[in-house]
């Protein structure tokens, strides 16, 4: 009994401080976004515009709401929450620290479920998010919102494929699909004596195409050519307005957290400060924030620094670099493995 | 318990199955047929097959069925071209025979069920015992090393019959 409340007040903080990362997340891309520009950004609610997203969020719920006519009102109203419901259910196999606690022999971990094989689920799961977009494109009834959502299915699609095989060799290399387990694999040992044994260090070429294809994979810049807003107005969300334009963008920031964390578990050893093995689980914890902290600063960053691809040149990159890269880092490692 | 929620998923597989068939626009079925993997997604997890119905999720529920809607999108498959059959009318009309096959497939999977044991505590447990990731890449590459290796070349070979068929066409049209 202990357990199941135990587990379900992890349901309820993990799911509860995503949602409020993804609003922080929006104001610290506006502030960032503006120290780049030389400006000061949103200022004006609360303590240095701190309060900003709170006024975001009420000001969505008070808009109205408009529903174009001719396709299908059902999924109109659908494909926000098909948009948003993925990113948040993925985020449940994320090991955000060590063991918490033990409460009549069960250990409480730091991931809401402990699954054998979280690599796959997470990339299973954040996979549907798709579905949101190219519906919402096809419900506006509009011709630039169709094309958004059918670049972002091609897109998705093709970039996932590179990750799966990419995280292929880091399960390899750890020999479980747990995610726990394969963060705590790379805390075992160290490089060289001093370095943590992170498969940043140990696998630097599936990191770097790991990142990229997360840019790709949760449509941010320079590849977000579902909204592309000097092609496309808008792309996908042209035609939404008030809450279900902000559950699009609830939907785009919990995928971007996800990647965030994801990145941080696969090359960054996940909860673990190096040099200190016996950490408690709230240092862990708070390691694990940071790390994925400074991947969404780095999310922002690219953001406001590169210019955005062609498509045609998004495509030719994911099939015929990202996806040969990756095959031969897979054969790479079973080779070094095997020897 | 366990049966009530296997129940309510067949029920709602069924639900989507007919959906796929019935619905006047092809977008819908691609959703109903979503649908139906998902509640059969679940019963494998139901059973303990947990990597068949993650893999169900990410294979067809992630690709295939998004490539589905690409093409419906691409070729612009409005209601208008399907308006002139109605499938769930065209069902309707003839209810006897519908029900007839319907009923006769549900005899014959019962039947075939029974033969097989599949309602077993001890079938279950023997299903079981292979769910795990671990036991499938055992069984996989290990007992059926051949055979599995066997089936992915004949895989291959049907995927560059196709890539070479299609590029003969696309010359004969060119000349």
């Amino acid at each position: 009994m202990t357990v199941l409340l135990a587990t379900l007040l992890k349901v309820l903080v993990i799911f509860g401080c995503l949602i409020s990362a993804a609003g922080i997340s929006t104001l610290a891309e506006r502030k960032i976004s503006a120290w780049i520009q030389l400006r000061r950004g949103p200022n004006r609610v609360g303590p240095f515009g701190l309060l900003q997203p709170l006024a975001d969020g009420i000001k969505f719920m008070f808009k109205e709401e408009f529903v174009p006519p001719g396709k299908s009102r059902f999924l109109f109203i659908l494909a926000p929450a098909l948009a948003a419901v993925p990113a948040m259910m993925s985020v449940a196999v994320i090991p955000f620290t060590g063991r918490i606690a033990e409460i009549d022999g069960t250990p409480i971990l730091g991931s809401v479920a402990d699954l054998d094989m979280g690599a796959i689920f997470i990339m299973a799961v954040s996979g549907l998010g798709v579905y949101g977009i190219i519906l919402g494109g096809w419900a506006s009834n509009s011709k630039y919102p169709l094309l958004g959502g059918l670049r972002a299915a091609a897109q998705m699609i093709s970039y996932e494929l590179s990750m799966i095989l990419i995280i292929l060799a880091i399960v390899a290399m750890s020999g479980t699909l747990n995610l726990r387990e394969i963060a705590d694999a790379q805390n075992d040992h160290t490089l060289l004596g001093f370095l943590p044994a992170w498969n940043v260090f140990l696998q630097p070429l599936a990191f770097v195409l790991f990142v990229i294809c997360t840019f790709a994979e949760t449509n941010r810049h320079p590849f977000d050519f579902a909204e592309c807003e000097s092609e496309l107005v808008g792309g996908f969300h042209t035609e939404y307005s008030s809450m279900k334009f902000a559950l699009f963008f609830i939907g785009e920031y919990c995928a971007m957290i996800v990647m965030a964390c994801l990145t941080t578990t696969l090359f960054l050893g996940g909860a673990s400060v190096p040099f200190w093995a016996e950490a408690p689980w709230f240092i862990g914890l708070g390691s694990f924030v940071f790390k994925a902290a400074a991947f969404m600063f780095l999310f922002i960053w690219v953001r406001w620094s590169l210019p955005r691809f062609r498509y045609d040149q998004l495509m030719a990159l994911g099939w015929k670099v990202f996806l040969p890269l990756a095959i031969t880092n897979i054969f790479i490692t079973g080779l070094v493995l095997a020897l | 318990m366990e049966q009530l929620v296997f129940y309510s998923l067949g029920l709602g597989a069924v639900i989507g199955a007919l959906g796929v068939v019935t619905a006047k626009n092809p977008i819908l079925s691609v959703l109903s047929l979503l649908w139906t993997f998902f509640c059969l997604a679940c019963v494998y997890l139901l059973i303990g097959f947990e990597f068949l119905a993650v893999a169900q999720i990410l294979v067809y529920a992630g690709a295939i069925m998004v490539l589905f809607l690409f093409v419906i999108m691409l070729l612009n498959l409005g209601t208008s071209e399907a308006a002139d059959f109605d499938t769930a009318r065209a069902m309707g009309r003839r209810l006897p025979l519908v029900l007839l096959v319907g009923c006769t497939l549900a005899a014959l999977s019962i039947l075939a069920a029974q033969q097989v044991g599949g309602t077993s505590d001890e079938a279950r447990a023997d299903l079981r015992s292979v769910g795990s990731l671990t036991d499938l890449a055992q069984v996989m590459f290990g007992t059926y090393l051949l055979a599995f290796e066997a089936a992915s070349i004949l895989l291959l070979a049907g995927t560059v019959a196709v890539v070479m068929l299609a590029k003969r066409e696309r010359r004969k049209n060119a000349a």
